[in-house]
């Protein structure tokens, strides 16, 4: 028996995909030149893929921030807030969170996916329940994994269905409920119906979890995300999202409007256990987190390359699994035509990501594309031409996608 | 709420009268979409190895189980669950509660 036999299956399936051309679970940019395009080798490729919604990598204050950063205060911070100390950078990041959306208490977290993990597995005690939406990203699910709490499936953003769940619970002895959403869905692009799950869980006095990772900095007034745009932010419990999409960096936030959260930094295993984020990814977040408060510019810009993008693949027939918004997912027959394709487009100077089973849902194969602010109209007309192309090549791409198949169960 | 699953390997010697088979049906019924190569399920079948059904799917019959019978599965419950028999045996203990 080998250590490895246990991945033979995965091993298969990663070989069948290999064959096509490039991996696309493994794809190497030997420069990125701007937030919207990058190099593989000598080659420029169009990139539409990498949740940069706002563009702000390569914006000037957020990396002039980010270099005074490290020239303030070297280049890692070499342990964790608990053991190690803050840096004032920590401390003011999270204060201008606070201060931005009206919150009470915010933590700052070394990755969005520590983020979940930590806050969930933490706040969420043996004899509490969790409940959490079917969809919910693989981080919340560890989270739920860690804690000691049972935790219950609800249908995807069916406020109904956790209705009916939360009275089947009935009255939880010396525990409480939490219910963990999200607000843009990841893979599909969908949004929560997030006033109704709200509506639901205070009639039955949940407490109400939100992870806006996709959708904090692209939706809402200022841009808290979409808590903010349905009006009811001041009613959410706990907000968490990332400094890896909008906010253009690494590292997550959690936010509540429980002063009492504070005190969980003293119990969060993945906060207390690892390094805290380093001077340039701190400072990198605060300079964005300025941008997404002064420039609504940003989510107008996007939100029109979305719906350019969104009505132009529609009127090409493609099945989209949303409607417009900033991520545009569509929805391939099965897993080997959509790595082919996928690889198509990499040939043709676009890069989308390639989104199979088990991490999407309804077991769906998906080319999946992110838009961003700095994406220009004629970068949309660009996607839109490339797919255009695609489809007229349907037929040989069908066909090496089988001869593919079939060499690879032969 | 108890999530102790230690009867669920007696299925065996319960076969000869089927109990759950109402249950063992249903299953049958939900786990059809996602079995397209037809294969045959007993309650020895492994849900996840021999009906080669994928985590995600597992998880969508899990939730048409808890509608039908009006019972919550735990999370942490069904990923002790290997085998058809196991699920029948859980759903009946559920439903009994």
């Amino acid at each position: 028996m080998d250590i490895f036999d246990k991945f033979s299956s995965l091993q298969f399936r990663s070989d069948l995909v290999q064959r096509l051309g490039v991996d696309p679970f493994g794809v190497k940019f030997d420069r990125i030149l701007n937030a919207s395009q990058g190099l593989i080798g000598n080659r420029e490729i169009l990139l539409a893929g990498t949740n940069n919604y706002l563009g702000l990598t390569f914006d000037p204050d957020c990396m002039d921030a980010a270099i005074a950063a490290i020239n303030k205060h070297g280049t890692g911070t070499t342990g964790s807030r608990i053991a190690n100390g803050s840096y004032e950078e920590h401390v003011d990041l999270e204060n201008a969170l606070a201060a931005h959306t009206g919150m009470a208490s915010a933590i700052v977290f070394s990755t969005g996916y520590q983020t979940n993990l930590a806050a969930i597995a933490t706040l969420a005690g043996p004899k509490d329940v969790l409940f959490i939406d079917a969809d919910s990203h693989a981080c919340i699910i560890d989270g739920c994994r860690l804690s000691a709490a049972p935790t219950i499936r609800f249908r995807h953003n069916s406020p109904a269905d956790l209705d009916k769940r939360l009275t089947r619970q009935g009255e939880i002895k010396d525990g409480i409920a939490l219910v963990v959403i999200e607000g843009m869905y990841s893979m599909f692009g969908d949004k929560a119906p997030i006033a109704e799950f709200v509506e639901v869980c205070a009639r039955h006095g949940a407490y109400l979890y939100i992870d806006e990772a996709h959708s904090f900095g692209i939706f809402g007034e200022t841009g808290c995300g979409l808590a903010q745009a349905e009006g009811v932010l001041d009613k959410v419990d706990f907000i968490s999202g990332t400094f890896s999409k909008s906010l253009a960096s690494i590292g997550g936030f959690c936010l509540s409007r429980h002063k009492n959260f504070e005190i969980t930094r003293k119990a969060m295993r993945a906060y207390m256990f690892t390094a805290s984020p380093t001077p340039s990814n701190i400072a990198a977040a605060r300079a964005a987190l300025d941008k997404i408060a002064s420039m609504p510019n940003l989510r107008t810009a996007l939100a029109e390359r979305a719906a350019q993008l969104h009505s132009g693949l529609k009127a090409l027939g493609f099945d989209l699994c949303a409607g417009a918004g900033p991520i545009i997912a569509i929805r391939r027959p099965n897993e080997v035509l959509a790595a082919t394709e996928w690889n198509w487009l990499l040939e043709n100077g676009l890069y989308v990501n390639l989104a199979v089973p088990p991490g999407t849902p309804q077991s769906s194969s998906l080319l999946r594309i992110s838009l961003s602010a700095s994406h220009t109209k004629e970068d949309i007309e660009r996607i839109i031409s490339i797919f255009t192309k695609m489809k007229s090549n349907s037929g040989a791409l069908m066909a090496k996608a089988q001869s593919v198949l079939q060499a690879g169960t032969q | 709420m108890k999530l102790d699953l230690s009867d669920a390997s007696n299925e065996g010697s319960q076969m000869s009268d089927a109990p759950g088979q109402d249950i063992f049906d249903k299953i049958c019924e939900l786990l059809a979409p996602y079995n397209p190569k037809s294969l045959a399920i007993t309650r020895q079948s492994g849900i996840m190895t021999d009906l080669e059904v994928d985590s995600t799917a597992v998880f969508d019959i899990i939730m048409g189980l808890e509608d039908h019978y009006d019972i919550s599965i735990p999370m942490e419950m069904v990923s002790d669950i290997k085998t058809v028999g196991e699920l029948v045996s859980a759903v009946q203990r559920l439903a009994a509660e």
